[in-house]
């Protein structure tokens, strides 16, 4: 009897052993690490109410630049066009889509009412990882959000930001190649629209 | 749900004649649904000809009749905007959240036998039993399905329609197509929609027992739920985007397809390693 114990004791430890390992390697990995460390710093830093929204700008800009691959975001967003763009529209491009990302993200830590961030899990797909979160809301269910991480050898790099099964860097992709289709195929659309925007959102911050 | 634009017409005849259960109505709904899967499955064929490498995770779908299309949208936006988006700013400020997620509870539970349906015919028996116990538990623990008492032992609620059936039984999208008032859709889920409304057994009772307003009020708290619950979301998309009719098709065709595979909702985008020095 006390036999037949010790093998099913054994058994369990055994079958029991790699899922726990598998488990641990998917929640303590560098790149949710990565995730946990980027998202408590925004937290901290940015949602403040009182934070002058200049000061809100700025601090988000540099986490940006410091975490994000914006460069590959951007390109990625302009889709093919990025092909047919000059160096000059390019590098128009390049500054307004950061100036927009800057300002989306400002408005959402502005009003950034969650409690609390949560990573869960990450597993590695190809060359990237996928780091799934969870932002508890103060009113409202917990919002899935997904961190897709890339190092290319400058350190760790966000390059795609999913909520809910819907990826940003995609939806903005199909959002600009609308805008560059319906101004006849041009770039200059694009840019037009994104000057737009941002002289609209400088104005009302 | 909500497809009441498409079968007005008849129930106003059906009503006339006293008795409840026509011979008349069954052979048009048929109709309807035939020719709604006829034209998806045709519009599919065309599309993945055109385009067969994209698939929907990149957010791409067919939409022939963009022009119609964006003509309802704006129609419904603006409907959105004056009257619905109000009305949930109301609700969402009198009603505790407790009080809202009983509705929303209550409104799942409701719509049970449609998920277990679905998850029997896409062949995931897991679902299905966990769909059943969901509403067996939540019926009785979570007093007639106020209380989600069943996501305490770990059973979530999954969302299935005749839609992802079909998607999971390999039909595509087919086309793009904005309903007025209900909003995004495409050939195959306007089909999804047609067959669980067909199908639901609240939609059967109410009519046949003339109680027709039931199912109305049901329709119109589901979607009040709904869009109450994406007020941030829409506000976001609506100051984010450049063309808020296209960045909501390729949201909505993005969500459908995670939906479709039951999918990881992180699941890795498709962002090539760009050479920096090739420009």
């Amino acid at each position: 009897m006390l036999r037949i114990a010790f093998i099913a004791l054994c058994l369990t430890t055994f079958l029991a052993l790699p899922a726990f390992a598998g488990d641990k390697a998917g929640t303590d990995t560098p790149a949710t690490q990565f995730v946990q460390k980027l998202g408590d710093k925004a937290l901290t830093s940015l949602t403040a109410k009182d934070l002058p929204q200049a000061e809100r700008a700025k601090r988000v800009r540099e986490l940006l630049r410091s975490n994000f691959d914006i460069k590959t975001i951007a390109r990625f967003a302009l889709g093919t066009s990025w092909k047919t763009a000059t160096e000059a529209q390019k590098s128009e491009y390049l500054d307004l889509f950061e100036k927009m990302i800057v300002s989306t993200y400002t408005e959402r830590f502005q009003d950034y009412s969650g409690q609390s961030f949560k990573v869960t899990k990450s597993s590695a797909t190809g060359k990237d990882w996928v780091v799934s979160s969870q932002i508890i809301q103060k009113d409202g269910p917990p919002v899935a959000v997904g961190w897709q991480v890339r190092d290319k050898g400058e350190g760790m790099r966000i390059v795609d930001v999913t909520v809910e099964g819907i990826s940003m860097s995609v939806t903005q992709r199909n959002d600009f190649a609308a805008v560059v289709q319906s101004g006849g195929g041009k770039v200059d659309a694009l840019l037009a629209s994104l000057r737009k925007r941002c002289n609209i959102n400088s104005k009302k911050g | 749900m909500g497809l009441d634009w498409l079968q007005g017409s008849f129930k106003h005849e059906r009503r006339g004649d006293g008795t409840m259960f026509k011979g008349k109505k069954l052979p048009q709904q048929i109709m309807v649904i035939a020719m709604c899967i006829f034209l998806s499955l045709g519009v599919t064929g065309c599309a993945s000809s055109v385009d067969p490498g994209a698939g929907y995770k990149s957010g791409y779908v067919a939409d022939p009749i963009e022009p119609i299309n964006r003509g309802i949208f704006a129609f419904n936006n603006v409907l959105d905007i004056i009257i619905i988006e109000p009305i949930c700013t109301v609700y969402n400020f009198i009603f505790p959240s407790f009080v809202r997620d009983g509705v929303q509870n209550f409104m799942r539970n409701l719509s049970s036998p449609i998920i277990v349906a679905n998850q029997l015919l896409q062949g995931d028996l897991k679902g299905a039993g966990v769909a059943t116990a969901r509403f067996v538990i939540n019926t009785t623990a979570g007093i007639g399905g106020l209380i989600d008492a069943a996501s305490a032992t770990g059973m979530y609620y999954e969302k299935e329609d005749f839609g992802q059936t079909l998607g999971v039984w390999g039909l595509g999208h087919g086309f793009y197509l904005v309903l007025p008032v209900i909003g995004p859709s495409s050939g195959r889920d306007l089909v999804g929609l047609a067959v669980d409304s067909y199908a639901d057994p609240v939609r059967i009772w109410a009519e046949n027992t003339d109680h027709d307003w039931v199912y109305y009020t049901r329709v119109a708290v589901e979607g009040l739920d709904t869009r109450a619950r994406l007020m941030k979301a829409v506000k976001d998309l609506r100051s984010n985007s450049l063309d808020y009719y296209a960045a909501v098709r390729s949201a909505y065709t993005q969500k459908r397809y995670s939906q479709v595979r039951d999918e990881n909702p992180d699941a890795a985008s498709a962002i090539p390693d760009y050479d920096d020095n090739t420009q």
